[in-house]
């Protein structure tokens, strides 16, 4: 209030903004240090090989919503961005286990129909956004709650358990003692890089990302990437589905909270590795496996299950905190 | 985009076709009314058009608390957490301390509030987007209830006390209590919304935030008042929940989330300037609570009915934004 009071809040509010880009590094080396201490086996390989086999379906979620953050902007509100990928996995999961598990389907059809299916949701959000004109943050937060109550009306609310070779190979087989579902997560990561970054629709995919009025003004036209991105995030939700099926050994009803939770703060925890703070490809992929690390760390240390929501939430207002209050700093 | 031609004609036409917009939201409720009332003669009786009234008393409260944020241009994930947090604040204030009703009742409203003011610090202090913010209020405050309950159990206390067994099962002159409940929170929301100068001060900050910061408006203070008022609104919310069923259960207020932001969005599209309003968002209640209990006594599979219910949103959401980007 008064002048003498006002002087060391006002360090402590430049050294806040000082630390503030990096605070979520800073929270996620104290956690890992933590993790590492407290439990031996932590930091053991095969701790490390399945924090990486628990990352596969986060990595490739997260790919769907990098990729539509990156066409849309990152501006939260009026930006890109896609919160019903892991509902359209689960929805693709439900339809793939209900065909194979209780219509006795061959495998690569029913994977082929999931796949569509979550073509399909894509279709749905890029309608939602570019034809109706929603905010992406709420037609694909409303159309996740529709494509979850479907996934519920095609499973009925039961678990499904799916014990077919190809599933059970991606959540347990290997190639030269690389886990399978690594080397998929790995090679669709690939082709995502080469996608996006060396070839000239994702070039200018990502030139709409950086700022539509140039785009358009060179020509581009800023709706068509967005739709387009929006139905690639749908693909990436069909194809996530077998990882999600592999990871729960089948359909479990509620997946997709945790996964969506996971999504974001990998997603957003990114742009936090990124010179520019910008989500991308790469930080989006590290961003899900250093989550899958904390969640398998937490289960060695044993804490319970019911906080996990309450630490990734934390962590997911720490991470965009930080980044609003650098960007409040940069303006 | 083709105005600019022969804006004279296509600004008729557009008028025209915007009117039509804004009035079919009323004819499809009441196509959906006579669809329900012819499938099923009971859906009419006096005592199902009752039900249906005191079914939306939650989602009443609820969605004007989600109005009020709404108007000032942010959004509320987290309106379930204040309703849960505010019935079981106050269940748990009569069953381990207790309270009185009364007491028990400003429980209630003081957990609905920590959630209000834990919103507000986020978006204010440290300007995270509403969207992101009440996002991760969402999950923690999840999280905290299963953790509280040792993994969702309810918390069931039966020995209410009357007075507070009667917010939900009470009535006034005959008028159940939970209807005079959302009436009374409804004139106040009113009043306070679209007839005082408050209310014209929270439409400025939804509208330009930055031309009301200009203006002499301290935004900051009403976006942190909106937050916590909101909050507790929907503590309302779950103390009648929490007093009809005489117990907190752990997560029920997720349920009201969509169909809150449904119900303003349905309201902000029969106004004429495409604003969240308060009597839009009773009518929203109304279209929602009427297509719930209509698909009940259709007898549906309950997965089915969560799935249509799902859908119904979408489509609802669709209409009422295509309609505000005709506007423009």
């Amino acid at each position: 209030m008064t002048s003498l009071a006002q002087s060391p809040l006002a360090g402590v509010g430049r050294l806040v903004r000082a630390v503030a880009p990096s605070t979520p590094l800073i929270v996620f080396l104290a956690m890992f240090a933590y993790l590492g201490m407290a439990s031996s086996n932590f930091l053991e390989p095969s701790t490390m090989a399945l924090v990486l086999k628990q990352s596969v379906p986060t990595v490739v979620v997260c790919l769907g919503l990098a990729t539509v953050v990156m066409a849309g902007g990152d501006d939260v509100v009026v930006g890109g961005i896609d919160l019903s990928v892991p509902a359209t996995a689960v929805l693709a999961a439900a339809i793939i286990a209900d065909l194979v598990s209780n219509h006795a389907m061959f495998i690569g059809y029913a994977l082929l129909i999931g796949v569509a299916a979550g073509v399909v949701c894509g279709l749905v959000n890029a309608f939602l956004v570019v034809f109706f004109g929603m905010t992406p943050l709420l037609a694909t937060f409303a159309s996740s709650t529709a494509f979850i109550g479907i996934s519920k009306v095609v499973t009925a609310s039961r678990r499904i358990n799916v014990g077919d070779p190809l599933i059970v190979w991606l959540r347990d087989g290997s190639i030269f003692g690389v886990p399978a579902g690594v080397i998929c997560a790995c090679l669709i990561a690939a082709v995502f890089y080469f996608v996006l970054h060396r070839t000239r629709w994702g070039l200018n995919l990502q030139a709409v990302g950086g700022s539509r009025d140039a785009a358009e003004m060179s020509g581009l036209s800023a709706a068509r990437f967005i739709a387009q991105s929006f139905v690639i995030a749908g693909l990436v939700g069909g194809v996530a589905s077998a990882f999600v099926l592999a990871r729960g050994s089948g359909w479990t009803p509620g997946t997709e909270e945790n996964l969506m939770m996971e999504m974001v703060l990998a997603t957003f925890l990114g742009a936090a590795f990124s010179p520019r703070r910008i989500v991308t490809l790469w930080g989006a992929v590290l961003g899900a496996v250093l989550v899958s690390a904390l969640s398998v760390g937490f289960g060695s240390v044993g804490i319970d299950i019911f906080w996990t929501g309450c630490i990734k939430g934390s962590l997911i207002l720490i991470v965009v905190a930080s980044a609003a209050l650098s960007r409040k700093v940069n303006a | 985009m083709s105005a600019a031609a022969s804006p004279g004609k296509a600004d008729t036409v557009m008028r025209v076709v915007e009117a039509l917009l804004r009035q079919s939201f009323l004819l499809v409720m009441l196509a959906c009314f006579l669809f329900f009332a012819f499938y099923n003669g009971a859906f009419l009786s006096l005592g199902n058009i009752t039900n249906i009234l005191e079914g939306s008393a939650i989602l009443l409260v609820v969605s004007l608390g989600m109005t009020l944020v709404v108007a000032q241009g942010g959004i509320d994930l987290s309106v379930g957490v204040a309703l849960d947090f505010g019935s079981a604040f106050a269940i748990v204030a009569m069953r381990d301390y207790d309270a009185t009703w009364y007491v028990a009742i400003l429980c209630g409203l003081a957990g609905g509030a920590i959630v209000g003011l834990l919103n507000a610090f986020l978006v204010v202090r440290l300007s995270v987007s509403p969207f992101l913010a009440t996002l991760g209020v969402f999950f923690i405050g999840g999280s905290v209830q299963r953790i509280f309950t040792h993994g969702g159990g309810p918390i069931s206390f039966r020995r209410l006390p009357l007075q507070y067994y009667d917010i939900a099962v009470g009535d006034v002159f005959g008028i159940p209590m939970k209807i005079v409940i959302g009436v009374a929170v409804l004139a106040v929301f009113y009043l306070l919304l679209e007839r005082s100068l408050f209310g014209k001060r929270f439409h400025a900050i939804g509208m330009q935030p930055s031309a009301a910061r200009i203006a002499g408006i301290a935004t900051n203070a009403y976006v942190a008042l909106g937050f916590v008022v909101a909050s507790m609104t929907c503590a309302i919310g779950g103390i009648i929940a929490s007093a009809n069923l005489r117990m907190f259960t752990p997560l029920a207020g997720n349920a009201y989330l969509m169909q809150s932001i449904a119900a303003v969005f349905i309201g902000a599209s029969m106004h004429p300037r495409g604003r969240p309003n308060v009597l839009g968002t009773a009518v929203g209640v109304l279209f929602l609570s009427m297509i719930a209990n209509g698909l009940n006594l259709m007898g549906l599979d309950f997965n089915l009915k969560d799935a249509l219910s799902g859908i119904i949103l979408v489509v609802a959401l669709v209409f009422a934004i295509a309609q505000r980007r005709l506007k423009h």
